[in-house]
């Protein structure tokens, strides 16, 4: 007998499969989220998504909740807005690295200074994705990318500091890390404040593949090798995953 | 009914706790700032000092979705931070009252002037076509009274609609009556009752659909016959008839107060709906030879008019922020001569 899959009431199954390229870390972080809210057992309604654009950004139309398509980078200060407005919802925000740390950075400062109590989750596949694949504010030193043809020279932005500098629950994953993840996104969730959940992700088509990786699959096993899980400290290292409250 | 003094900004935040308004988000900037100033003292109103104009519209965007009566106000620099969200709450039908309470630009310009240069940024500042309600008081008692039938009109025809006043109307103080007048209330559901999904892409049904022309040829229409019903419960214009004259000044906010010392000598009309433009104009210009618009900009509403109207108009334009009569007598003679 196969498993019901129940987590699937959260998304509007009409609109799947959803349009990511096959081996995108999207679809995984959508199932993360969607099994992080059936465990809390969120009412659909009363929980909201936001999303700004992106690959990333199409996230929140594939919920079967009330969604917020956002301009790019303002999925923060609409979120905000929905949850001061009405303190009963629970409001959730699901976007890019570059949506969330370049051009809404500035939101992102003043969201976790005001520690407005929604949780926010990145998905950071460190470029952008939907226009091509241009190196992003998480790019790493020294990676190519479409704007980056001899390897990026740029510090890739602090987010672990910016969210702990505010006090704020701050998390790191990575889509290889499933269970660490969820358990990221369920912790996130039940957090009273701002709480922000940074999960590594693969996008194949337009930055693996162009830093020599031959599928998505050797993506996930790069985070495999790369990022180890700290349980214990109130700094990770830049290799190290866990949670920061 | 209370008579009170008030400044124009002061109405503007008063008039919109009367009319409805739970949500107030907002960055300081000359001379829009009073409004900000007399909403945090409201305890009715949740009221949010954002990071910048383009966090502002955004928080009231989610507020409003959310089922809460949203308004920001900024001056020019602000209004031009706002605009892509102007476009997007268009897209996405989101009630909200934009004041823009102008100053003499472009840039930083002359931030304590008066001035009436973003009147075509408030038709024309997004990308793509959309079709806003506008309007444009010139008194105290009337950015009061439209205060509230920016929010109704708001309501109405869900979408961002834009109070504009100036340096000067913003500043100046008059004695006013508090009326209560109607409200329109809410008819959007509030976020968490159901399962829509608002976005700025071209949508159907609140899903994305970006490849199809006639989906996107089908919104835009609705989106246009949709203003143009809810702004003609807005017809509002004043009109001064002079037999006498074969002159019709077109002149509005700040500096159509001066024009009324004009009305012995020239016939005289003031939108006050600057968008979309009240039609009645079109009936009212064929009695006179001659239409004169004056404007403190290059000519920004004289362009729209002599589109509409397919007849040469004549422009006095009022720059920097300086309203003299002797100037606006002098420009006038010589277009009285010029005849
Ligand atoms: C104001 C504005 N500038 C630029 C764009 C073009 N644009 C769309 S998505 C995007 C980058 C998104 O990157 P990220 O947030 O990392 O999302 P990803 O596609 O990687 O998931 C850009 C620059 C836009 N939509 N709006
Ligand atoms: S381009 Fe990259 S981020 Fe976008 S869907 Fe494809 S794999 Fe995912
Ligand atoms: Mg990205």
């Amino acid at each position: 007998m196969t498993k019901e899959l129940t987590y699937l009431k959260y998304l509007k199954q009409d609109r799947l499969p959803h349009q990511w390229c096959p081996g995108c870390g999207n679809g995984i972080v959508l199932k993360l989220a969607c099994l992080a809210m059936e465990k809390l057992n969120f009412p659909k309604k009363g929980t909201v998504m936001v999303s700004g654009i992106g690959c990333s950004g199409r996230s929140a139309g594939f919920f079967d909740l009330d969604s917020v398509h956002t301009a790019h980078g303002r999925a923060l200060p609409v979120a905000e807005g929905i949850k001061l407005a009405n303190e009963e919802l629970n409001v959730m925000v699901i976007s890019g690295d570059g949506d969330l740390f370049g051009i809404g950075g500035n939101h992102l400062l003043h969201a976790s200074r005001r520690n407005t109590d929604i949780t926010v989750i990145c998905i950071s596949n460190a470029i952008y994705g939907m226009t091509g694949g241009q190196c992003s504010p998480t790019t790493e030193i020294s990676s190519k990318t479409l704007t980056t043809p001899r390897g990026n020279v740029d510090t890739p932005v602090n987010v672990q500091a910016l969210i702990t500098g505010h006090n704020c629950f701050y998390a790191r994953s990575t889509t290889f890390h499933f269970n660490h993840a969820m358990k990221c996104i369920f912790e996130a969730l039940q957090h009273k404040g701002f709480s922000f959940v940074e999960i590594k992700s693969q996008c194949i088509t337009n930055d693996g593949r162009r830093r020599g990786f031959k599928n998505s699959y050797e993506m996930l096993m790069s985070y495999k090798e790369n990022y180890k899980i700290n349980n214990n400290t109130n700094a990770l290292e830049h290799n190290e995953i866990g949670i920061i409250k | 009914m209370t008579k009170r003094l008030l400044q124009g900004n002061q109405a503007i935040a008063l008039a919109a706790v009367k009319a409805g308004l739970n949500f107030f988000a907002g960055y300081p900037i000359t001379p829009a700032s009073e409004i900000l100033h007399e909403l945090v003292n409201q305890e009715t109103i949740k009221v949010l000092q954002m990071e910048d104009e383009i966090a502002s519209i955004n928080a009231i965007l989610g507020a409003s979705l959310a089922g809460a009566k949203s308004m920001t106000a900024t001056s020019g620099p602000g209004f031009s931070l706002m605009q892509e969200s102007i476009g997007h709450a268009h897209m996405m039908e989101v009630p909200l009252v934009i004041v823009n309470v102008q100053r003499v630009g472009p840039s930083t310009g002359m931030p304590t002037f008066p001035a009436q240069g973003d009147i075509l940024q408030c038709k024309y500042g997004s990308h793509g076509d959309y079709f806003p309600i506008v309007f444009y008081p010139n008194s105290v008692a009337e950015l009061y009274e439209f205060t509230f039938n920016a929010f109704n009109a708001a309501e109405e025809s869900l979408s961002p609609v834009i109070l504009l006043s100036d340096g000067y109307v913003g500043h100046l103080y008059e004695t006013i009556e508090e009326v209560d007048y109607p409200i329109s209330e809410r008819t959007l559901a509030p976020l968490g009752t159901s399962n829509r999904h608002f976005t700025g892409l071209t949508h159907e049904d609140s899903m994305p659909v970006t490849s199809d022309p006639e989906v996107h040829r089908k919104l835009i229409k609705h989106l246009e016959a949709k203003q143009k019903k809810v702004s003609r419960k807005y017809n509002n214009y004043e009109y001064i008839e002079n037999k006498s004259s074969d002159i019709l000044l077109i002149t509005y906010g700040a500096l159509s107060r001066a024009a009324y010392d004009l009305k012995e000598d020239f016939a005289i009309y003031r939108p006050v709906r600057m968008f979309p433009i009240v039609e009645k104009i079109k009936e009212i210009a064929k009695k006179y030879k001659e239409i004169v618009v004056m404007e403190m900009n290059a000519g920004q509403y004289a362009n729209e008019v002599e589109r509409l109207l397919h007849r040469e108009v004549k422009l006095i334009s009022i720059m920097g922020g300086k309203i003299d009569l002797n100037e606006i007598w002098t420009k006038l003679r010589r277009i009285k001569k010029g005849k």
